[in-house]
């Protein structure tokens, strides 16, 4: 009966202490922002939703119940998993000069920033993706999208990335940030999307 | 005396996270390990004893290791690995623990996909990515008794002893 007093000494709860065999459990996470997204726990017989943080399931003998837990109760369950959890991708939109593959000012300074995150990461992957927006033919900006990706990529590449790690792609006014009709200006379209991850 | 376990090694865990973060730096990022079919995701943590099973071969999991679809992953009493995977979605497992990626498929020009995990033993902490955004039930993950669906969210699950 000492493990309840050192667990209520170590500020852990009992529910995360249990003697005997563990059972089956299913906890949502609040996102950064407080909120949260859900998950169905299906169980053969009936599906209970979570969808609010920390929200839980538990089973026991093939049956779902629902639990309450707390931060500290996840931290003693799941500590080396959380512990254990990369560095989450991170994406950054570089802008270009109108029919250039030249960056504007703004982009210049968040191009350094792409680095400051890369050097965080123990091991990285890089995905470049060039976009234009809608003036010019479709073929051409779908070459002047990939030129943007692959200037962007050379210049990773020239600063010290490894090309073995990054993927370059143009989709050029396939995707547009900010949907406008045919043959408008937009600076928001012109853009290359990094994803660091 | 299971608290005080779990305390530990969750130090260790800690003190593992904190050395590879002093080592990181561009310059010792290893090229990445050659894996037969497509690239899924890539091994970004890994402390203790940690394995990839692929094809009946257990490899011991380094970071920056590639993984392919039908990859498990396996720790021991001391072990985790976290992956990121192509669409985003993030994995970590703790000790103890038996990951199977069965399913992965990504378009991310057309932004569809699916994944299927089992989660066979162990703890899983999943940040869901672009493929669970791509529609109510692309992402699934199994447990020997129940079937989650996933809407974009962070969650946990733990397979324990008693299913």
């Amino acid at each position: 009966m000492r493990a309840p007093i050192v667990a209520a000494l170590l500020g852990l709860s009992l529910a995360a202490c249990e003697s005997g065999p563990r059972a089956n459990l299913f906890v949502v996470l609040p996102n950064p922002d407080g909120t949260s997204g859900a998950i169905s726990v299906d169980d053969g017989r009936k599906v209970v939703v979570l969808d609010r943080p920390y929200a839980a399931s538990q089973l026991r003998s093939g049956v779902a119940e629902s639990v309450d837990v707390s931060e500290q109760d996840v931290q003693a369950a799941f500590g080396p998993a959380i512990a254990a959890r990369p560095i989450l991708p991170a994406r950054f939109r570089l802008y270009f000069m109108l029919n250039t593959d030249q960056l504007t000012t703004e982009s210049e300074v968040l191009y350094l920033s792409v680095f400051e995150d890369i050097r965080r990461r123990t091991v990285y992957q890089v995905d470049v993706v060039g976009h234009t927006d809608t003036v010019g033919t479709r073929s051409y900006n779908q070459q002047l999208s990939s030129q943007r990706a692959t200037t962007i990529r050379d210049r990773l590449v020239k600063d010290g990335l490894q090309p073995g790690s990054i993927t370059v792609s143009g989709r050029g006014e396939a995707d547009l940030a900010l949907a406008t009709a045919d043959e408008i200006y937009e600076p928001r379209n012109r853009r290359v999307e990094i994803t660091v991850r | 005396m299971k608290c005080l376990t779990i305390l530990g090694l969750r130090r260790l865990a800690a003190a593992a996270a904190l050395s590879v973060g002093i080592a990181a730096s561009l310059a010792v990022t290893a090229p990445p390990a050659a894996a037969q079919g497509a690239t899924i995701g890539q091994v970004k943590t890994v402390s203790g004893q940690s394995f990839i099973v692929r094809g009946g071969a257990r490899l011991p999991a380094t970071a920056g290791d590639l993984v392919v679809e039908k990859d498990v992953i396996e720790t021991g009493g001391d072990g985790s690995i976290g992956i990121t995977f192509v669409d985003n979605t993030v994995f970590s497992t703790g000790p103890n623990s038996q990951v199977a990626l069965e399913e992965f498929r990504f378009d991310s020009s057309e932004f569809q996909g699916a994944m299927v995990a089992s989660v066979s033993r162990g703890t899983l902490s999943v940040v869901s990515g672009d493929i669970a955004r791509t529609s109510p039930g692309a992402m699934r993950v199994r447990t020997p008794t129940t079937v989650l669906g996933v809407r974009g969210t962070r969650f946990l699950v733990r397979v324990g002893d008693d299913r």
